[in-house]
């Protein structure tokens, strides 16, 4: 799989097709969404508004089973990661563009928003004390393991969304060139499938290490009451 | 497989950028909408419930007052029912009591009645009787049962108390004359046998007149002054008419 290629440098930054892609991406999403919510209506919702409003709860549903309470605070972040991966990873079938989650770069960006996502809502959620302390738990002896952990999932949050997009993307291509035209096809339905369940499981894994961040307290005191 | 770092870095404010957009032109707009969408179905299910409570409520002031008048219309039915006996009462005690009276009026009114028919009946008999005997006794009359009814005046007189006869015998002046009426001519015989009789009876002599009057049908009239012995049929039968008169 050759690196994104460069488009064009603007200021000495070389702006690759990855991010050409992305821009795309939020441009279509930031039209389409303007389009779609412009004339919402409370008592006749339409068939767009129908499956917008069926989407939205059903990630505020997820996020309400894993943390009760808090999908006010998480479906900004964790529907984003939700929506842009999985569309980022269908971008792949279209003849002429590149998956932006086929580029180790975007998948590792991502993870590492993840990582600073479940600091930044642990410690907003415990304070810094309480969710420092959990590193220390039940021994102090774990800290490096705890920390390895921590490093280690993010990278294969990183690593696991870029394979699975990459090697798709290949077999694809592999399989287009080897074969007809049409024999592709049901690589590609193959390719659909795999890339909403791998948007659903980097989605769904962010917001289980969230909680676990968020939850923290909970592991040293299970009798303490959840936070709200 | 390689990191570029511009791209790394424009890729996480792309996503952060995104967050914005998402949130801004979806999640927002769209929980906006669920939520007001919430709101009116939580404001219909309120105002459905406080129509329910409403409905509850008017149900059982409803249910109330239909006890309550359950209440009154027994209570009612229970006065009406005790008035309804008072006067029931009060009718047939004023009923038995006119009753009473009715059948009291009625007794004496058929007593009198009775006593009416009987008066009537005795009145008619009365008269049947006459009738008949005088019809019998007009048809009987004869010679024969003068001569008869001439013996039993004489015995008649002979048989009257002495305290009829004392005024007769008081005067020495009065009463000297008589008239002897009778149905049919007397003999020489029956003339002196009543003459003797008299004087006997008087103890005087009395000048006698003997007349014949057919309006005694049958016997003799003894007149002496106001005084009179009267045993003929004419005399009897003023005497059933005397006594006829006397019923009624």
């Amino acid at each position: 799989m050759e690196a994104a290629s460069v488009v064009f440098s603007l200021g000495g930054l070389r702006i690759t097709s990855t991010v050409v892609t992305t821009w795309g991406l939020l441009l279509t999403f930031g039209l389409s969404c303007w389009l779609a919510t412009r004339r919402l209506s409370v008592d006749h919702p339409g068939l767009v508004q129908t499956a917008l409003e069926g989407v939205v709860q059903s990630i505020e549903a997820a996020i309400e089973g894993v943390l009760p309470g808090r999908s006010g605070l998480l479906l900004p972040f964790i529907g984003t990661l939700w929506l842009f991966v999985a569309v980022a990873n269908l971008t792949g079938i279209v003849p002429g563009l590149h998956a932006p989650t086929s580029d180790l770069s975007t998948t590792a960006a991502l993870a590492c928003l993840v990582f600073v996502s479940v600091h930044w809502f642990g410690i907003r959620s415990e304070g810094l004390k309480n969710y420092l302390r959990h590193y220390l738990v039940p021994s102090p002896i774990l800290l490096p393991f705890h920390l390895l952990g921590e490093f280690s999932r993010t990278i294969a949050l990183a690593m696991r969304l870029f394979g699975n997009i990459m090697s798709l993307e290949m077999a694809a291509l592999l399989v287009l060139l080897v074969a007809g035209l049409l024999v592709p096809v049901p690589v590609l339905m193959l390719h659909i499938v795999e890339a909403l369940v791998q948007a659903y499981i980097f989605g769904t894994l962010a917001l289980i290490y969230i909680a676990g961040g968020m939850q923290s307290h909970a592991v040293e005191n299970p009798e303490a009451p959840p936070i709200e | 497989m390689e990191l570029d770092w511009t791209t790394f870095a424009l890729e996480i404010i792309n996503f952060l950028a995104l967050i914005w957009i998402l949130e801004r032109f979806l999640s927002r707009p769209v929980l906006a909408t669920l939520a007001e969408r919430r709101a009116g179905i939580e404001a219909t299910l309120n105002e459905a419930r406080a129509t329910e409570a409403r409905a509850l409520a008017l149900q059982r002031q409803f249910e109330s007052r239909l006890a309550d008048w359950e209440r009154e219309k027994a209570a009612a039915r229970s006065q009406f029912d005790a008035q309804m006996a008072a006067e029931h009462a009060r009718q047939m005690e004023g009923l038995n009591r006119d009753l009473a009276t009715e059948r009291q009026r009625n007794a004496a009114r058929e007593a009198h009645r009775q006593e009416t028919l009987q008066r009537e009946l005795a009145s008619q008999s009365g008269a049947l009787a006459r009738q008949f005997a005088s019809a019998l006794l007009t048809r009987l009359a004869s010679p024969e049962i003068e001569a008869r009814l001439l013996e039993i005046f004489v015995e008649e007189l002979s048989a009257l108390p002495e305290e009829r006869l004392e005024p007769l015998r008081a005067g020495q002046n009065g009463h000297r004359q008589g008239v002897l009426r009778s149905a049919h001519p007397l003999s020489e015989e029956q003339r002196r046998q009543i003459s003797g009789a008299v004087d006997a009876r008087l103890g005087k002599l009395v000048h006698l007149d003997f007349v014949e009057d057919s309006g005694l049908r049958a016997g003799v009239r003894l007149s002496l002054g106001a005084w009179q012995l009267d045993l003929s049929l004419a005399g009897e039968l003023g005497v059933f008419a005397e006594a006829g008169r006397l019923d009624h």
